[in-house]
């Protein structure tokens, strides 16, 4: 006879009450194993997926330029990256419409937006995985199952691209072209890829969503942008070379040397960079003679000027300018004196002193030369221009001359000026032409009438001379400030010169200093600050596959009650076994086993049992694991937006949720036990249950501080969170302190209940039992309940946790569809959101940006009359940071904020925030920054679950700006966005395009008709903008996209509910069990009752009675505690709280309970009474 | 000095309505191998006096000294480890362990201290063949009947050979002539063992047995029959 021998041998004896709590134990750590499985798999398949996504691909160089096609040989012979690079594919990754007229209305199309168009040849083909599906070529197109299918097309049916021409001036300055910027290019499908395929979920941004992606041929994209390879002819002098945006590299190294690899990617970049990759020449000027440093976009980029700058220090002499075309000057003389689009330089104002250098100085002067330095509105008139307007120095000069607004629109400006010099034309340097840039179909032809401008011009007004002045002098400017006052007039946003003007340092002739200039200023240049860098996109991807949520800590929260449930009921069964077993405790006692020694041989048996369960546990963790992993890509599938999820399991996840359980099992063991051995051993010898109403407790009465102090603190807490006391920013691991103020309400109030039944129990058994009838047997039921107390409390406890979460989730649903717009809400009072795939340059609320898309007809008019305003933002790319995606993101979509927001006219603040200082928190968006850093706002959710960033944070952006959070919205259409102010987003992204992409659209919302109404006339709105806007404008309503983003929220919801369900029948299960042995306890006194004239009904009565009580009050302490912890849901919320739905579950519950108690009721009253009597 | 003495013990309970005393100052001296008979109206403290010997229960007033030791100061461990030797206990309801056979539920007190080993088993073994159930050594106690449940209870007060052996209404669940039998077998023990017994009992019939009696009345014993 051994210890270990004698405790197994206890053991299986006692088989029965083991095996439940092994049951118990084993559910608890299948629960928890499973949930840190679940947050495996769900990283695992992330990375996964990303591995399928990208293929082959590394390496990825992508941004707004388009590269000479060239740079990827360039790079894969580069010295600096051999031996990293094991393939380069050029390609073009545009963002594209596509469309496909129906075959029985030619006027109805089926549209797609937001596809990924890829242009491509075999060499990026080869780095993906494609199943043996060729290339496309000439006008084959390739689709995604997915595109297919929303565009309902198949292979051989015909499709049209639709995207935007890239263009090297941008469209929003005075030379860009604003119209004419889209293409569409007629294509056929010549196959389509399967969801599995990894090509057809090609995407450079992390996200499990499916992406609309689409392949054509590199050659045929690149000839209908017209960007295409041309030989030497007329219109092409010195030929052109092809261009692409994006170039994938194959690297050699393994996944963990990414960085190295990127970084000599990187150095090899900036070593075979050339200037024309980058669209900049420079160009020799003969007469005089100097190099001109310019650009294809007629604007020097900032980064490029001050490199050049930096270059140009040692003894080269330079000189900036800033050209600009003037509609007219005009003297102040006269009206009849003037003088039509000529060009104006801002130089150095030294260059017109008498000591300026050549060549660029010093400038000849009719009469006398200008004081210097020259003023902010001094100008410098050539002779010829002089002569025009017959001014003299000391006469005042209007100018007249367009500024380009952000939506496109040139508005005519004015600023006059006094003449303060009047330099001689005839030689250089004020005869400069190359102070001009060649403008395409501008400087290369002989008249103004010829000019292919992208403006309106007054040719009317044109006179004879000022024809003559082109011809002979083309783009010499006419007059001349200071580069200052030029700047502070015409700068743009891309950038504040036209030219940098130098001579090398004497000694070197100009080809030398073109040469050495060609192959130092790239890589002299600032790449990854312009956004030309090589990004290692595997890397990041895998790295991204961490997860914007820990799934393991959200399975493990959304199992709590699950977990709680089985400790608990661990605990019970545990304690019920040691009750039942309480003479042989007394016993050990007596034969002189300390009580610690007896404690520690009932601790082993928990320990033994907490073992065999958790062994049971991890088998049903791999099998629980998979059920979720099922659940989340079919019943749940809406919290994650994927099917490609598959188990995957780390024996580290297994044996720490064995570790978890154990420690809860433990705990749960351990309280079981608690002061057992403290009973005296002739108490334990007489047997019985180890009721409470004879135990040490009741001898501890007085008032309830603990009662009183739980349910206080509930209420205060409660009433904090209504009145916005309660921030609702992070408080740790992605929990904000509204959900932390929630389980403490809840926990609290639970608490409270219970204690307040323990109170109202241990009166009941001082009470009387004396009643008649019905009555009689109510009180002896309560009594009944009164005799174990703590078990009674901790079934209603069981049954309240439990029912705690089904109340809870009921309460928190919330219904977007059904609200209507409010300006005070998350619709901002907007019906509609759209995006295009293009931006729009034009202001859609006038009447003249709504000319440009033909809405100027009556019948257009009409729709557009219901239509309040439309918000136009400028948009920057970024990756999907809302809660549909669940890859970790770093930098979301940002959004430029247009002023009719951010100063609503009619001075109704939009949009609802949260814990945002300030009356109109919009306002926030144009304060300045002490730190330097850019004020933006986001919606709380993106900031708290995906960015993990709240009130104060930063976000970097790629080229190492900051952007200081300064205010949340509060559930908001703006999920997975930051919003700065327009006025910011040129300034931080001078390279982002021009014009709108995203739109926010308040339709006028009729009170007496009804929601469904009023939808309807939204679509016609919805219906005739997507029509004749084009470009990919894709709108839905802004209650959808609520509705979406809910979706992953009431899924989660759905989740909740269906583990809390498993609780709940761990806590009927629970319920059963005390009831049987309750009533197994107490089988001699029932058949006692039966002997003295009990009828069996009496006694069914007794035994629902006492269990109706513990489950009602379950149900009653579940309910009202959630309703509480929500009150601050329901109050301020579109609560849509299923009210019958949850009845329903509540009935449901309740009836499973008493069907338990009539169970045990049943056996008790069909034991015989003599032999119970008896006690056989 | 006696072996034990129980000097002017008293015990008073706690009610709702005041204490209420039980013992009133009982005294009691044995020497090894005196058995004892106490008898006494249901609640006169019977069964309270025996667990306060026992050392299972301390008394309000008054010193239980066994084998010149008073247990009153031990640690619970030594305390336990006092009782586990020198201490054997026999109860109305056997309390015999369903789970372990016969022979396992004599060895069970060992497994208060260093566990069985052959010595134990043997001296177990020798114990219930002594009583008559040398062949029933793996039967499990639903097997046997009442009476021999008792003997084996018996048998487990005395593996340890106690010098103390505590039998609370021993045959008090027992028909007559297994009463007596299950009496003549205590004395027989107490004797070749040179143990000694307290039994608490309501049978006059097995007091009349036992070489002294005691009634237990107003909370003090009072000796009805001395021995010889």
């Amino acid at each position: 006879m051994t210890l270990r021998k004698f405790i197994v041998q206890t053991l299986l004896y006692h088989w029965r009450t083991n095996l439940a709590v092994l049951l118990g134990i084993a559910a608890a750590t299948a629960v928890i194993g499973g949930a840190l499985v679940v947050g495996d798999s769900v990283r695992e398949s992330l990375a996964q997926m990303t591995l399928d996504r990208l293929g082959r691909i590394d390496h990825v160089l992508h941004g707004p330029r388009f590269f000479e096609e060239s740079l990827a040989d360039r790079l894969a012979g580069s010295p600096a990256a051999d031996g990293w690079i094991e393939s380069v594919a050029p390609a073009l990754v545009m963002r594209a419409a596509l469309e496909t007229e129906e075959p029985e209305d030619s006027t109805a199309v089926n549209r797609a937006g937001k596809v990924n168009l890829y242009g491509i040849d075999q060499r990026l083909w080869e780095l993906t995985e494609h199943a043996e599906t060729p290339p496309p070529s000439d006008s084959e197109l390739i689709l995604s199952k997915n595109l297919a299918d929303s565009l309902d097309v198949s292979v051989g049916d015909d499709v049209i691209a639709v995207l935007e021409l890239p263009t090297a001036v941008p469209r929003d300055s005075l030379l860009g072209q604003s119209d004419d910027d889209v293409r569409e290019i007629p294509l056929t499908v010549k196959s389509v890829l399967s969801g599995d395929s990894g090509v057809a979920r090609l995407g450079l941004q992390p996200s499990q969503q499916l992406p609309h992606n689409a392949f054509v041929a590199l050659e045929t994209l690149q000839a209908a942008l017209d960007i295409d390879q041309r030989r030497r002819s007329s219109s092409f002098p010195n030929g052109r070379q092809a261009r692409v945006n994006a170039i994938f590299v194959a690297g050699k190294s393994a996944v963990h040397q990414a960085g190295e690899e990127v970084e000599h990617l990187n150095d090899a970049l900036r070593d075979v960079l050339t200037l024309a990759d980058l669209q900049l020449r420079i160009r020799e000027n003969e007469r005089p003679a100097y190099l001109s440093l310019e650009s294809e976009r007629m604007i020097l980029e900032n980064d490029v000027n001050e490199t050049a700058a930096e270059l140009g220090r040692s003894g080269t002499s330079a000189s900036p300018a800033l050209v600009y075309l003037i509609n007219e000057f005009n003297s102040a003389k006269t009206d009849e004196t003037y003088s039509m689009y000529s060009v104006i330089a801002g130089l150095d104002p030294k260059i017109f002193t008498d000591d300026a250098k050549s060549p660029f100085g010093p400038f000849q002067f009719r009469g006398i030369a200008p004081e210097q330095p020259l003023g902010e509105r001094d100008i410098i008139l050539n002779t010829w221009l002089a002569d025009d307007l017959q001014a003299e120095v000391g006469d005042e000069i209007t100018l007249k001359y367009f500024r380009a607004g952000s939506k496109g629109e040139l508005g005519e400006e004015s600023q006059t000026f006094i003449v303060r010099g009047i330099a001689e034309l005839g030689e250089a340097p004020a005869a400069d032409r190359g102070l001009t840039p060649q403008v395409k179909g501008i400087t290369d032809v002989d008249t103004i009438q010829e000019w292919d401008q992208p403006f309106e011009m007054d040719l009317e007004r044109l006179t004879e001379r000022d024809d003559d002045y082109w011809t002979k002098h083309r783009g010499t400017p006419k007059a001349f400030v200071a580069l200052k006052t030029a700047q502070d007039l015409w700068t743009s946003r891309y950038g504040d010169l036209t030219s940098f003007r130098f001579v090398p340092p004497a000694g070197q002739s100009l080809e030398s200093a073109r040469a050495e200039w060609e192959q130092e200023l790239p890589k002299s240049l600032p790449l990854q600050q312009m956004g030309i860098t090589f990004l290692p996109v595997k890397a990041l991807g895998l790295m991204a596959a961490g997860g914007t949520t820990d799934f393991a800590g959200l399975f493990i929260g959304f199992s709590f009650f699950i977990i709680l449930s089985a400790t608990i009921l661990v605990g019970l069964l545990f304690r019920l076994g040691i009750e039942q077993r309480a003479a042989d405790v007394g016993l050990m006692l007596a034969v002189g086993f300390s009580p610690r020694r007896a404690r520690n041989l009932l601790l082993a048996e928990g320990v033994i049992l907490m073992v065999v369960g958790g062994l049971l546990g991890i088998v049903a963790a791999v099998g629980y694991a998979h059920l979720m992993i099922y659940g989340l890509k079919t019943w749940w599938v809406g919290a994650i937006g994927t099917r490609f999820l598959a188990v995957s399991i780390s024996p580290l996840s297994l044996l720490l949720g064995f570790g978890i359980s154990a420690a809860v099992a433990m705990i749960a063991v351990w309280w079981s036990l608690r002061g057992l051995t403290s009973f005296p051993a002739r108490r334990l010898l007489a047997g019985g249950a180890l009721s409470d109403t004879v135990s040490r407790s009741t001898r501890r009465r007085g008032k309830p501080y603990m009662l009183y102090g739980c349910a206080g603190t509930a209420l205060i807490l409660v009433l904090a969170v209504v009145s916005g006391l309660v921030p609702s920013n992070e408080a740790f691991g992605g929990f904000s302190w509204t959900v932390v103020a929630f389980f403490l309400v809840g926990v609290l109030s639970l608490a409270s209940s219970l204690m307040f039944l323990s109170a109202r129990l241990r009166r009941e058994s001082r009470a009387s039992a004396w009643g008649r009838g019905v009555v009689g047997i109510g009180r002896l039921s309560r009594q009944n309940a009164a005799r174990n107390r703590s078990r009674s409390v901790l079934t209603a406890g069981l049954i309240a946790s439990a029912t705690f979460v089904v109340a809870a989730v009921a309460a928190g649903h919330r219904n977007p569809a059904a609200e209507r717009p409010d300006k005070n809400s998350g619709n901002g009072g907007f019906t509609l959101v759209a995006e295009s795939s293009q931006p729009i340059l034009f202001d859609l609320n006038t009447e003249k940006g709504q000319l440009q898309f033909d809405l100027d007809d009556d019948k257009s008019q009409q729709t557009l009359q219901s239509v309040n305003t439309i918000a136009q933002f400028r948009m920057r790319p970024g990756e999907d940071a809302s809660c549909l995606n669940i890859y970790q993101t770093r930098l979301p979509t940002i959004l430029g904020v247009p002023h009719q927001i951010i100063h609503p006219p009619d001075g109704e603040r939009r949009f609802k925030f949260a814990n945002t200082p300030g009356e109109n928190p919009w306002l926030l968006l144009e304060q300045e920054q002490e730190d330097g850093t850019i004020p933006v706002l986001g919606d709380l959710n993106t900031l708290q679950y995906s960015l993990h960033k709240g009130i104060g944070d930063t976000v970097e952006t790629p080229d190492g700006g900051q952007l200081k959070i300064v205010g949340m919205f509060d559930g908001s259409v703006f999920q997975g966005q930051l919003l700065m102010s327009a006025a910011n987003f040129e300034r931080v992204f001078p390279n982002e395009k021009g014009g709108f992409q995203y739109f926010l659209i308040d339709v006028a919302y009729d009170e007496n008709k009804s929601v469904a109404k009023n939808r309807e006339a939204a679509k016609q709105v919805r219906r005739l903008l997507e029509s004749r806007i084009g470009r990919g404008f894709d709108s839905e309503f802004v209650a959808d996209r609520l509705a979406s983003f809910l979706a992953v929220q009431n899924t989660y919801l759905s989740t909740f509910l269906a583990l809390g369900g498993l609780g709940l029948l761990l806590g009927t299960f629970g319920l059963a069990t005390v009831m049987l042995r309750n009533v197994f306890e107490r089988r001699g006194e029932l058949a006692l009752m039966r002997a003295v004239g009990f009828r069996n009904l009496s006694l069914t009565q007794l035994v629902l009675l006492e269990n109706g009580l513990l489950l009602l009050w379950g149900l009653a302490a579940g309910t009202l505690s959630a309703l509480l912890a929500m009150l601050p849901h329901l109050l301020t919320t579109g609560a849509d709280v299923p009210w019958q739905m949850g009845a329903a579950i509540l009935a449901g519950i309740f009836m499973a309970g008493m069907a338990a108690a009539l169970f045990a009721v049943s056996k008790a009253v069909h034991t015989p009474v003599l032999e119970t009597l008896r006690g056989e | 000095m006696s072996d034990l003495v129980v000097s002017q013990v008293a015990k008073s309970f706690h009610t709702t309505s005041g204490d209420l005393p039980v013992l009133c100052g009982a005294d009691l001296e044995m020497q090894r191998g005196d058995a004892v008979a106490i008898t006494g109206p249901s609640g006169s403290g019977k069964s309270t006096l025996l667990y306060i010997v026992g050392t299972l229960d301390v008394p309000t007033s008054g010193r239980v000294q066994i084998l010149e030791t008073d247990p009153a100061p031990l640690s619970p461990a030594a305390l336990a480890r006092f009782r586990n030797t020198q201490i054997g206990f026999i109860f109305q309801d056997h309390h015999l362990l369903p789970q372990c056979s016969v022979l396992e539920n004599v060895l069970m007190p060992t497994l208060a201290g260093a566990g069985a080993g052959k010595p134990e088993e043997e001296r177990a073994r020798k114990l219930l063949q002594r009583v008559g159930l040398g062949d029933r050594l793996q039967h499990r106690p639903a097997q046997i009947s009442g009476g021999e449940r008792q003997r084996v209870a018996v048998c487990r007060a005395l593996i340890n050979q106690p010098s103390l052996l505590l039998a609370d209404e021993p045959t008090g669940n027992l028909d007559r002539a297994t009463a007596a039998a299950v009496g003549s077998l205590l004395l027989e023990l107490c004797r070749e063992q040179n143990t000694m017994l307290i039994t608490v009992t309501h049978s006059t019939e097995l007091a009349e047995r036992f070489p002294r009696w005691c009634e237990l009345a107003d909370g003090k014993l009072l000796e009805r029959k001395s021995a010889a």
